[in-house]
C-alpha cells in the first residue's frame, strides 16, 4: 500500500522526489487512448539530471535554473529570502494589491476537503496527494504562521503544525506552487470564499518579488523580453509587421479575398492587441480578424509598438510588478494611438489581466475602455454587414471553453450565440462554460517547456481536458470525420498542441482545433476557398 | 458564586464583542485590492449562467444597476443550510449543520433570555402557566431553542470528532485544535443538555440568572446549569482564538473579493485610494524589481518605452 504524504513531508528526504508519476494511477482515459502501454511514455530524468538538477518534488523539472546551495550558509541565506518575503506579502505597502483576498483565504479556511474534488490535476493524478490543492495550501498557511507571525513558533509547536523551512521545504514549494493551472475551480466551490489558486499565485510572487526565482518562460524569455523587445516570442516590431504583412498576401491569395491589416492608425475606433504567438503559430487566427474587421467596415488598428502587437501578460501568473508593467505599457501605446477601446485578442490571460486583474492599476487617462474579443466578434456576425453561409461549417464543432475568459470573467454566451449560428453540428462538452475543466496548459504552464515539463502537462495536467474532446466527439470516433475544437485562447491552443502532438489526436480522432475567428471567416460567403484546412499543406 | 458567575458571563461577552470586532475592522480597513473576482458573480441577472457585464458590447457606455441584497440572502441561506457542503460534501454536511445549528440556536437561546428577562422585570412571568401570551411565547422558544441547541450541538460535536478521526482525508489536515474544539464544544452543549434534562426541565433557573445578570442581582443557582454557564462564558472568550470568525469573514471574501467586480472609473474612491498605495514605496528585494525602499509602485513599474522599433 502506498505510504500517505503527510504535510510535514515536505522538509524531509532531501533530494529524494515526494512522489513519483506512474501512468497506470493516472484516471483513465477513452478508447483510442484507453492502453496504458500505447500512450507516450514519461520522460525520466537521467542519472546525470539528477545528480545536476533540483528535482525533489515530483520527477519532474520545470525550472533547470532552480539553484543549488554550495554549503550550509547559503541555504540559511535562501531560507532567510523566503522568510523575508512571507513577511512582505503580509505587509500592506509591499503587498496591498491582494492582502486582504490572500489573508481572507489563509486565516479562514475550515480544512475541509470539499475542494480537491474540484481540482483537475488532483482528479487526473488518480487522486495523487501532492497534488490536493489544500496540500500547498495548508503548508503555506503554516509556514506563515510560523515564520511571519508573532508568536508563531511557539503556537506551531504547541498545534503541531510545525513545518521545518530548509532548502528542500523551499525548492520543493517553489516547483510546487507551478503545479496549479489557477483555474480556480477550487475557489469555485468553496463555501467560505477560500481560494487556493491565489494562493498558489501569491507563493510564485514571493519567489520571484523576494528570490528572483520564476520560470523562464514566463520572466527572463517573458515578461522582461516582451517589455524589451516587444514580445516573449522574441518577434520584434518590424519583423512582426513584415510577418502580418506577407499573411495578407499569402492568405489574399488562399481565400480569394483581398486582406490587408492596417498599422498605427492614429484615432482609429479600435486597438486589437492579438497574442504574437498567434501570428507565428497560428496566423489563421489574426488573419481572421484582419478579413471581418475590415469586411464589417471597422475603423481599427494593430499596434506595431513594442509591446504593442502582443496582448500576452505572463505578470498575472506570477508577479505583480510585471503585470502593472505590461499593463500599463499596452494601456500607454492605446492612449498615444488615441483609440476609442481596446479588444482583447483570443487570449484568456489576457481578458483576465488587463480587463479585470490590472483594471485598478489603471488610472487616470490610461484607463481605456476595453473589451473582449468576444462581444466584438458577436457584433460583427450579428451586424448584418457580412453574409455567412453556416452550411460551409457543417462537421462537428465544441468548444473549449478559456478559465479566464468564463470562470474569471463571465463571458459565457457571446461566443456560444455565435457557434449556435454559424455551426450546425455545434455540441458542448462537458462540464462546460463557468464550470470547464482548464486545458491544462492555465496559469502559464501553457508556455514551460523546460526538461520534462511537457510530459506533466500532457500527461496529468491536461488529462481531464484531453478526455472531455474526445468525449464530445463520442458520436464521430472516425478519424476520417473532421471535427474541430473551437479554442479561442492562444495558451489553450499551445497546450491542445503539446496534447494532440503527444497522443496523436488529429490522426486517431480526426480533431483538429484552432479559434472562434476561423470558424465565422469560414463560414463568410465572400470567402472563395475554406480557411479552415484539415490537412497541413 | 453567583456574583463571580455575572462578572464572567459579562466579561465573556464584552470580550468577544471586542475581539470580534477588533478582527473584522482589522479586516475591513485593509487596503484597496486588485480584483480577483470568481463567477458566476450572485448580482448579475444573468449569474445562474455565470455570465457577466462584460458580455455586453461596449458595457462600460451602459448603466450598470446592481444590488448586493441578492448576494447577501445567498449567503444568510448558505449560513442556514449549507446547500454547497450538502451538494459536494454530503457525509461532512450530516454533522456539520447540526453542529452549526447547535451555535445559531445557543445565540437564538441567549437572545431570548435576555429579552425574557426583561419581560420578567417588566412584570411578564415567563412560564407555561403565564396569564400572558407573551410570557408563555418566551418560555416556549426559550426552552425549544435551548433544547434543540444543546441537541444538534452535541450530536454535532460527536459527529465532527468521528468524521475527522475516520476520514483519512480530513484527518490528515487536522490539528490538536480541531478536536479539542470538538471536545469543547460538546462539553458546552452536553452540559446544557444534562441540565436541562436532569436538573432543571422547565429552564427555569437559566431564566433566573438571566433576571439577576439584567438586574445585577444575583441569585443562587444549581450547580449543573452553573457548570454550563461557566462553559459557555470560556467557550465566547474562546471563540476569537479560533477560525470561528468565518461565518462572518465569508461576507468579506465573496462580496469584498468574489463578487468584487466594480470597475475602476475615473475620478472614483477607488482609483483615489488604488493611486495612494501605488505611491508607497516598496522594498521587494528581486532584482528585476528595482526596489530601493523608497521607490514607489508607480516608479518601478511606468518604465521608459525602449526604442527597439526605431533601432
Amino acid at each position: 500500500m502506498k505510504k500517505r504524504l503527510k504535510l510535514t513531508d515536505i522538509a524531509k528526504g532531501g533530494d529524494a522526489p515526494l512522489t513519483e508519476i506512474n501512468l497506470d494511477e493516472l484516471t483513465p482515459l477513452p478508447p483510442p487512448y484507453d492502453k496504458v502501454e500505447e500512450q507516450p511514455e514519461f520522460k525520466r530524468l537521467t542519472e546525470e539530471q539528477k545528480e545536476r538538477l533540483v528535482c525533489n518534488l515530483d520527477g519532474v523539472v520545470s525550472y533547470a535554473a532552480l539553484p543549488k546551495p554550495k554549503n550550509k550558509e547559503e541555504e540559511k541565506k535562501y531560507v532567510e529570502q523566503f522568510v523575508s518575503g512571507l513577511k512582505k506579502l503580509l505587509s500592506k505597502e509591499n503587498n496591498w494589491t491582494f492582502l486582504q483576498p490572500l489573508l481572507l483565504s489563509l486565516d479562514y479556511c475550515a480544512r475541509c476537503q470539499t475542494c480537491n474534488e474540484a481540482c483537475p490535476i488532483y482528479l487526473a493524478s488518480g487522486k495523487n496527494e501532492l497534488y490536493r490543492p489544500t496540500y500547498r495550501s495548508e503548508i503555506f498557511r503554516r509556514l506563515v504562521n510560523k515564520y511571519a507571525r508573532p508568536g508563531g513558533k511557539f503556537k506551531a509547536k504547541l498545534n503541531r503544525e510545525d513545518i521545518e523551512l530548509n532548502w528542500t521545504t523551499i525548492t520543493r514549494f517553489y516547483e510546487l506552487s507551478y503545479r496549479c493551472n489557477l483555474c480556480r475551480r477550487c475557489a469555485q466551490i468553496c463555501p467560505l470564499g477560500v481560494d487556493n489558486a491565489l494562493i498558489a499565485r501569491e507563493i510564485r510572487k514571493l519567489f520571484s518579488q523576494e528570490l528572483g526565482w520564476a520560470p523562464k518562460e514566463l520572466h527572463e524569455k517573458g515578461t522582461v523580453l516582451q517589455l524589451e523587445v516587444g514580445s516573449p516570442t522574441g518577434l520584434r516590431p518590424n519583423v512582426a509587421m513584415d510577418n502580418l504583412e506577407f499573411l495578407d498576401e499569402e492568405f489574399s491569395e488562399a481565400l480569394g479575398i483581398e486582406i490587408k491589416t492596417p498599422w498605427d492608425k492614429k484615432g482609429a475606433d479600435v486597438l486589437l492587441i492579438h497574442s504574437a504567438g498567434d501570428i507565428i503559430s497560428f496566423p489563421e487566427g489574426p488573419i481572421s480578424f484582419s478579413v471581418l474587421c475590415n469586411a464589417a467596415g471597422i475603423n481599427w488598428t494593430l499596434s506595431s509598438e513594442v509591446g504593442g502587437y502582443d496582448g500576452v501578460n505572463y505578470g498575472v501568473f506570477y508577479d505583480d510588478f510585471q503585470l502593472a508593467k505590461v499593463a500599463t505599457r499596452h494601456a500607454q501605446i492605446a492612449q498615444e494611438l488615441g483609440v476609442k477601446k481596446i479588444v482583447m485578442g483570443e487570449c484568456g490571460h489576457q481578458h483576465k489581466a488587463f480587463m479585470t486583474v490590472a483594471d485598478r492599476i489603471l488610472t487616470g487617462e490610461l484607463n481605456i475602455p476595453r473589451e473582449s474579443v468576444m462581444t466584438f466578434l458577436e457584433d460583427i456576425v450579428f451586424s448584418g454587414k457580412i453574409k455567412f453561409d453556416p452550411s460551409k461549417n457543417n462537421f462537428p464543432v465544441t468548444l473549449h471553453d478559456p478559465c479566464n475568459i468564463v470562470r474569471n470573467l463571465g463571458i459565457v454566451e457571446p461566443q456560444r450565440r455565435i457557434l449556435r449560428y454559424l455551426c450546425p453540428q455545434f455540441r458542448e462538452m462537458t462540464p462546460h462554460g463557468i464550470d470547464n475543466y482548464c486545458c491544462g496548459g492555465g496559469g502559464g504552464l501553457s508556455v514551460m517547456s523546460d526538461v520534462n515539463f511537457t510530459d506533466w502537462k500532457a500527461h496529468v495536467a491536461g488529462r481531464l481536458k484531453l478526455k472531455q474532446v474526445i468525449d464530445a466527439f463520442a458520436d464521430h470516433p472516425d478519424p476520417e470525420v473532421k471535427k474541430y475544437l473551437c479554442a479561442p485562447c492562444l495558451n489553450c491552443k499551445l497546450q491542445f498542441r503539446d496534447i494532440f502532438d503527444y497522443y496523436k489526436v488529429k490522426e486517431r480522432s480526426g480533431i483538429i482545433f484552432g479559434g472562434l475567428g476561423e470558424l465565422a471567416v469560414n463560414a463568410m460567403v465572400d470567402i472563395k476557398k475554406p480557411l479552415i484546412k484539415w490537412e497541413e499543406e | 458564586m453567583s456574583v463571580a458567575l455575572i462578572i464572567l458571563t459579562y466579561f465573556a461577552y464584552v470580550f468577544i464583542v471586542v475581539m470580534y470586532s477588533v478582527k473584522l475592522i482589522k479586516i475591513a480597513r485593509m487596503p484597496v485590492h486588485l480584483r480577483w473576482e470568481l463567477y458566476p458573480i450572485a448580482s448579475e441577472t444573468e449569474s445562474k449562467y455565470g455570465s457577466s457585464y462584460y458580455g455586453d458590447v461596449e458595457q462600460w457606455k451602459k448603466n450598470r444597476r446592481k444590488t448586493v441584497l441578492k448576494g447577501i440572502f445567498y449567503l444568510l441561506k448558505e449560513n442556514f443550510w449549507f446547500g454547497e457542503y450538502f451538494r459536494r460534501n454530503r457525509w461532512y454536511w450530516l454533522v456539520l449543520l447540526p453542529w452549526h445549528i447547535g451555535f445559531i440556536l445557543i445565540i437564538a437561546f441567549h437572545i431570548l433570555c435576555f429579552f425574557g428577562a426583561i419581560v420578567i422585570i417588566a412584570g411578564v412571568p415567563v412560564s407555561a402557566q403565564s396569564t400572558f401570551i407573551l410570557g408563555r411565547t418566551f418560555y416556549y422558544l426559550i426552552l425549544l431553542t435551548g433544547v434543540i441547541s444543546f441537541i444538534s450541538g452535541a450530536f454535532g460535536s460527536i459527529g465532527l470528532l468521528i468524521k475527522r478521526l475516520i476520514d483519512k482525508d480530513l484527518r490528515a489536515f487536522a490539528t490538536p485544535q480541531n478536536y479539542f474544539n470538538y471536545l469543547f464544544t460538546l462539553a458546552v452543549f452536553a452540559s446544557g443538555l444534562y441540565a436541562w434534562h436532569f436538573v432543571d426541565p422547565t429552564l427555569s433557573g437559566y431564566r433566573e440568572f438571566w433576571k439577576g445578570l439584567v438586574t445585577l442581582s444575583p441569585v443562587p443557582i444549581d450547580s449543573a446549569t452553573a457548570t454550563h454557564i461557566i462553559l459557555f462564558a470560556l467557550f465566547l472568550i474562546y471563540l476569537p482564538f479560533t477560525r470561528s470568525l468565518h461565518y462572518i469573514t465569508k461576507f468579506f471574501a465573496y462580496l469584498w473579493v468574489r463578487w468584487d467586480d466594480k470597475p475602476n472609473l475615473k475620478g472614483s474612491k477607488i482609483e483615489r485610494n488604488v493611486k495612494e498605495w501605488l505611491n508607497k514605496p516598496v522594498s521587494w528585494s528581486a532584482e528585476h524589481i528595482k526596489a530601493d525602499g523608497k521607490k514607489s509602485w508607480v516608479d518601478l513599474t511606468t518604465e521608459k518605452k525602449s526604442d527597439e522599433k526605431e533601432a
